[in-house]
């Protein structure tokens, strides 16, 4: 069977002799170049940039703890540590949370497992543990996450930090599983976090932007290894909205992309495997910038333009069979990201996910903005910690994304507000432009008292850059948690 | 056993057959940084990043010399995220994984000797 790679193969070459070459419009260029801004001179201080190449600093200190009390050390201003001092994990964030010209940490040697209980099928962990690795070394120990984000690169401590998520109506985010963690405080001190032990403290780290300290160990809760089957399949957006809820109920995970301008949208539908499942066709990790070619050959086209590239898609897409990934489920929910982007993601009410995605939609073919690149659509269960975006309310995460050679900020800005008029909660790891006054409206039950506590570890607000100033709603030059 | 699984499997067996013979170039903190970083994506066939101790992978990418893969490392290129996901490398860490991974041979260069060193403890 000819599968989705082939199939995209030959749309962007059939797509290319349709069009004329040379009258392409704002979706070309690809990332042959390095995307960062920053220049870095041999023997000069060395940047940090983020994965998406958008966030950067030059740090005076840059520090790398391999022990516990190393990083206590430092927090008490070793190993000149001193300023603003922001922990940093595998860079994946593209909010600016890490930013810091004064003192990064970062955790890369605060990894692995460090205890684990098989009776609770709890691990202990260094919060420094890079997915990617947590992965097979909860294996050896007949553990797995519940669930897992679509990439693996992020260290845990970050993923925590920001409430990183997957999909499953069954499922929180990542924070939702850890039962424990230990704080490495402002001051130095060392708290022992749970439901039962500095209980407010839990609450508050368990999504803390790392506000509070820097977190050195995590205990998750974890099931039994499992093996899943992941099915992927392009189908009609409309009628996957339509069959939505009895999607989400059926199955153990499901998530769709649609795409700009199309009809249509890639499905990926994920379950424990069953005895025979078997991996058919191969993931195509070169798919967007396939899908960018056929877009960019296409859309230059006056009046039918769109026309154009959905016809192209459809024979190229319609016609493909499903890719079934089947394996232990560190290897199936896991993909390959070889494509630079830019990230907007807001959660809204689950009951409103369907129309605010319909708007989005609808929002970028009226207004005609040059983008291809798949927005995604998830399902988050809902959870208790503070400043989740999924506090107290079942979650709909409706992402868009822009390729990372391009300006993202006119698509983003164009629909930013319809996120806004569906209630929508921002990912605290990626761009939104939203400032205290707005996002303590969206945290009604606790954003005053994660101020309050953030107050108290941290009069002085060392942990604070100036993106999360402008969060918290503190000035510059105050260090004022109120 | 599927195609891809069986490669994966050889490249460890690969993998570790050269960092058997390539240990003493790297550092106990630097092996722990690629195990953290460089592994996952140089290390896993079908991605497109030129996989460690694979000299044909590496071949036209070292003529480009040292300090241009260092360059490339650090703001980043086509798939290769900038800084290859390590915060805590500095540029000492960044050389030695390059000639670690690409078997290049370690000379003496007047840019290793002004490099900003200790950045990172």
């Amino acid at each position: 069977m000819k599968n989705r790679r082939d199939f995209l193969k030959t749309a962007a070459v059939a797509s290319a002799t349709i069009a004329t070459t040379g009258l392409l419009t704002g979706c070309d260029g690809f990332d042959a170049d390095p995307q960062s801004p920053v220049v870095f001179t041999p023997g000069k201080p060395l940047p940090w940039i983020n994965w998406a190449g958008n966030q950067s600093c030059f740090p005076s200190a840059r520090l790398a703890p391999a022990h516990e009390d190393e990083l206590v050390a430092m927090l008490k201003g070793a190993n000149g540590a001193g300023g603003t001092i922001r922990a940093v994990g595998a860079s994946h964030s593209f909010s600016a949370v890490v930013p810091t010209n004064d003192t990064l940490i970062t955790t890369d040697l605060l990894s692995g497992v460090i205890s684990h209980d098989p009776t609770s099928v709890q691990a202990e962990i260094w919060a420094g543990t890079r997915m990617h690795n947590l992965g097979p070394m909860l294996h050896e120990i007949g553990q797995a996450l519940p669930n897992q984000p679509d990439m693996d690169y992020p260290a845990m401590g970050g993923a925590i930090a920001c409430s990183a998520h997957a999909t499953g109506k069954g499922f929180g985010s990542m924070s939702s599983y850890v039962t424990g963690l230990t704080l490495a405080t402002p001051s130095g001190e060392l708290l022992e976090c749970s439901a039962t032990s500095h209980a407010a403290v839990f609450q508050a780290a368990r999504t803390s932007l790392g506000a509070l300290g820097i977190v050195s160990r995590l205990t998750l809760q974890n099931l039994p290894a499992f093996k899943l089957v992941e099915t992927n399949r392009v189908e009609k957006t409309e009628d996957v909205l339509d069959d939505f809820a009895a999607r989400i109920a059926h199955h153990r995970h499901f998530e769709f992309l649609p795409l700009p301008h199309t009809s249509l949208c890639a499905t990926v539908t994920t379950d424990i495997a069953k005895d025979g499942d078997v991996n058919v066709g191969e993931e195509d990790s070169s798919a967007a910038h396939t899908l960018r070619k056929v877009y960019n050959a296409l859309s230059w086209l006056p009046a039918i333009g769109d026309a154009a590239y959905e016809k192209v898609l459809t024979m190229a897409l319609g016609g493909a069979g499903s890719e079934i990934r089947t394996g232990q489920s560190f290897e199936v929910f896991p993909h390959v990201r070889t494509t630079r982007f830019r990230e907007m993601e807001y959660t809204v009410p689950a009951e409103l996910g369907a129309a605010c995605v319909r708007e989005i939609l609808q929002t970028i073919k009226d207004k005609k903005i040059p983008v291809c690149f798949p927005l995604e659509y998830r399902y988050v269960k809902a959870d208790d910690i503070w400043l989740s975006m999924f506090e107290g309310r079942d979650g709909i995460a409706i992402s868009v994304h822009q390729y990372g050679d391009l300006d993202y900020k006119a698509y983003f800005s164009q629909i930013e507000p319809i996120f806004w008029k569906y209630q929508g909660r921002p990912h605290w790891g990626k761009i939104h432009t939203l400032k205290e006054p707005q996002l303590a409206a969206l945290y009604p039950h606790h954003w005053q008292d994660f101020k309050e506590l953030r107050q108290s570890l941290d009069p002085a607000g060392r942990m604070l850059n100036a993106h999360l100033k402008s969060l918290f709603g503190i000035q510059n030059s105050v260090n004022s948690g109120s | 056993m599927p195609l891809t699984k069986h490669c994966t499997a050889m490249l460890f067996g690969l993998l570790f057959l050269h960092s058997a013979i390539f240990a003493a170039d790297l550092t106990e903190r630097q092996a722990q940084l690629l195990a953290n970083n460089c592994v996952q994506c140089h290390a896993r066939a079908q991605i497109g990043a030129p996989i460690m101790g694979n000299a044909a992978d590496w071949k036209e990418r070292s003529k480009q010399g040292e300090e241009k893969m260092l360059m490339n490392v650090v703001v980043g290129l086509r798939g290769m995220p900038p800084l290859g996901y390590c915060s805590a490398c500095d540029e000492q860490d960044f050389r030695a994984l390059i000639r670690f991974m690409a078997n290049l041979p370690e000379v003496d260069r007047p840019a290793d000797r002004n490099a900003v060193k200790g950045d990172t403890k």
